[in-house]
């Protein structure tokens, strides 16, 4: 075998080439499957309007000279701003609530040795499941009982069912890594409980926690139903919504601006996304791997 | 109950009450209650939430549905299964439900294939590996209303990027010509771009988590496997699908619960159009209970989900618990 490979090592060079082709070969129409329609939304977000509606010209040209007047448009003649502004607040206080829920839950889940504690884990998790389309109506009811109908607070109240869950599974399974003994070690040393959670555990946990605040973040930004169910106000919308809802006027469709105003939060919820994908995966199909 | 607990099994639980007793101490003072106590505070905030704003919301969903409740009208009146029978007298209902099936299971078997060969092109060691996933799975991690819209335009029934590269690779005519597909103006092409979409989203998905099973296999038992002469697709059918299918079963649940109580693509793609060719039960639910003010009614609709998402619910609960114990 050795000898063999010794004795030809350009057929294995151009074997491996081969692979390499075929390799290719075969995922470049994935490729284009999965990043054309968002270079498509880009060259649209930059084209003038009327370079969009030219019958039979090649569409990936710019016949006019490209525009920044979509983005422009977005900023100074929609509430675009107020949805960036709410986007971004609503993330930052579901991911705040989330934490304050799903650190102590995971924590006392992985690691007290609490009667249930696994049938606990995944009743909790099991909710994650229960999707939004049961939900949004007996929800709503509870919003405008709390008097939040049209107003982005709202989703700060329903977003949590989507991320406790999920986030209470992941960082159990975090926190059953990190070592005992050091917590044992903390407690000889007199520290109790709490302390030894707050001055042992959590400082080195922060990976898992920076993982869920990661994911509170882009899971509230992944919905559309219940936006789209609770508020109606134009500058209490997030961004997805206020996009498909407020740049669709009848049968006029503001093409370039509604691509440049998908593009600027979509592009970056998928960057971070992406990042942190593996990590989605294997908290979800954690249990079933291992 | 307080000293009952301790002091019946084994001698060294005996030994401890005995001695906690001789203290003067109750069960409830003991390090392990103090711990089930302290435990049980920290998960509070959690299951309380949950049970609050998933558990209490669900039951109340039941009762919306056997109720008239509209969004107008505060006080409720009890209807019974009023609501499940006007639904299932609704020709509308029928066709939502078979869109919705037709929808998830036809999604799902293209999912799969695609996911599977991208997940086999993603296992071979190449150059630039890394970089071609990120790139892959954008479709995934994109929020799903924003490439929603950027299809909506491809889909345009004019100016369609995908009808002008099909024109000019002389597969279709000219504008206007009988061939020009107009993709969400028929119910068949509309249904098929709406399924298309959901595709396009979900394949990376499927793709990454059969990737996640798959490199989790060690590869001796894949190696021993083949020095033992298994040929290649009874490797696949006695090694690789045993050892994939827990996390095979995670995933197309997951899939699945997506899938069905998904509602942006319908909504902002067709808008349950042409005619209503494209409604399926989410769109039906949210139009009738939110739109139409008929919380009931719409309530009612969105239970008939339930069923459909009960054997994904319990095949998940089934092989989170098989790998627990």
């Amino acid at each position: 075998m050795a000898t063999l490979a010794y004795a030809a090592p350009r057929t294995r060079r151009h074997r491996e080439t081969r692979r390499h082709f075929l390799v290719y070969l075969g995922l470049a129409p994935f490729l284009v499957l999965a990043i054309f329609p968002i270079l498509w939304m880009l060259i649209t977000a930059l084209k003038q309007d009327s370079d969009l509606y030219l019958s039979g010209a090649n569409p990936f040209w710019f016949h006019l000279p490209p525009t920044w007047k979509n983005f422009d448009y977005l900023f100074h003649s929609t509430s675009y701003g107020d949805w960036i502004f709410v986007t971004m607040a609503v993330a930052f206080w579901v991911s705040m609530i989330t934490i304050l829920a799903a650190v102590p839950a995971g924590y006392a889940l992985a690691r007290l040795r609490l009667p249930f504690a696994e049938n606990l884990g995944i009743g909790i998790f099991m909710t994650y499941l229960v999707p939004a389309i049961i939900l949004f109506i007996p929800l709503s009811r509870v919003v405008s009982e709390l008097q939040l109908q049209d107003s982005w607070w709202s989703l700060i109240v329903v977003y949590p069912t989507i991320t406790i869950p999920f986030c209470t599974w992941l960082l159990m399974g975090f926190f059953k890594t990190v070592p005992f003994e050091i917590e044992e070690a903390a407690m000889v040393d007199g520290c109790s409980q709490l302390g030894a959670l707050l001055r042992v555990v959590l400082p080195v946990s922060w990976p898992g926690i920076i993982t869920a605040i990661i994911f509170s973040f882009t899971l509230s930004m992944q919905d559309f139903l219940y936006s789209l169910a609770f508020i109606s106000v134009s500058d209490q919308k997030p961004v997805p919504l206020g996009v498909a809802t407020e740049l669709i006027r009848g049968d006029i469709y503001f093409w370039g601006s509604l691509m440049a105003g998908a593009l600027i939060v979509g592009v970056p919820v998928a960057i971070v996304y992406n990042f942190f994908l593996d990590k989605f995966i294997s908290g979800i199909t954690g249990a079933a791997i291992k | 109950m307080r000293h009952g607990t301790g002091g019946s099994s084994s001698p060294e639980t005996l030994v401890v009450s005995v001695g906690e007793r001789s203290r003067g101490q109750s069960w409830w003072r003991t390090p392990t209650a103090r711990r089930y106590l302290f435990g049980y505070t920290l998960l509070a905030p959690a299951i309380l939430y949950v049970l609050l704003l998933v558990g209490v919301p669900f039951v109340f969903s039941l009762y919306l549905a056997m109720s008239d409740a509209s969004v107008g009208a505060p006080v409720a009146r009890f209807v019974g299964l009023e609501n499940f029978k006007a639904t299932l007298e609704n020709a509308t209902f029928y066709t939502a439900l078979r869109n919705t099936l037709l929808f998830t299971i036809g999604a799902g078997i293209m999912k799969g294939v695609l996911g599977t060969t991208l997940a086999f092109l993603l296992l071979q060691p190449f150059r630039g590996r890394k970089v071609i996933r990120a790139l892959v799975v954008v479709p995934f991690t994109l929020p799903i209303a924003v490439s929603v819209l950027g299809w909506k335009w491809m889909f345009d029934s004019q100016f369609s990027v995908i009808n002008w590269a099909l024109n000019k690779a002389h597969l279709i005519g000219a504008y206007g010509s009988p061939s020009w597909p107009v993709w969400l103006g028929e119910p068949s092409l509309a249904l098929l771009s709406v399924m298309f979409v959901n595709v396009w989203r979900g394949f990376p998905f499927s793709a990454i988590v059969l990737l996640a099973g798959l490199t989790s296999i060690p590869p001796e038992i894949i190696d021993a496997a083949k020095v033992d002469g298994a040929p290649f697709l009874l490797r696949f059918r006695k090694v690789i699908v045993p050892m994939i299918a827990p996390i095979l079963f995670i995933g197309s649940a997951f899939d699945t619960v997506f899938t069905l109580s998904d509602l942006s693509i319908v909504y902002l793609l067709t808008n349950v159009g042409p005619d209503g060719a494209t409604e399926i039960l989410p769109t039906l639910a949210y139009n009738t209970g939110i739109r139409g003010g008929a919380l009931g009614r719409g309530a009612a609709i969105s239970l008939f989900l339930f069923p459909l998402l009960l054997p994904a619910m319990i095949l998940l609960l089934r092989t989170l618990r098989r790998k627990q114990y």
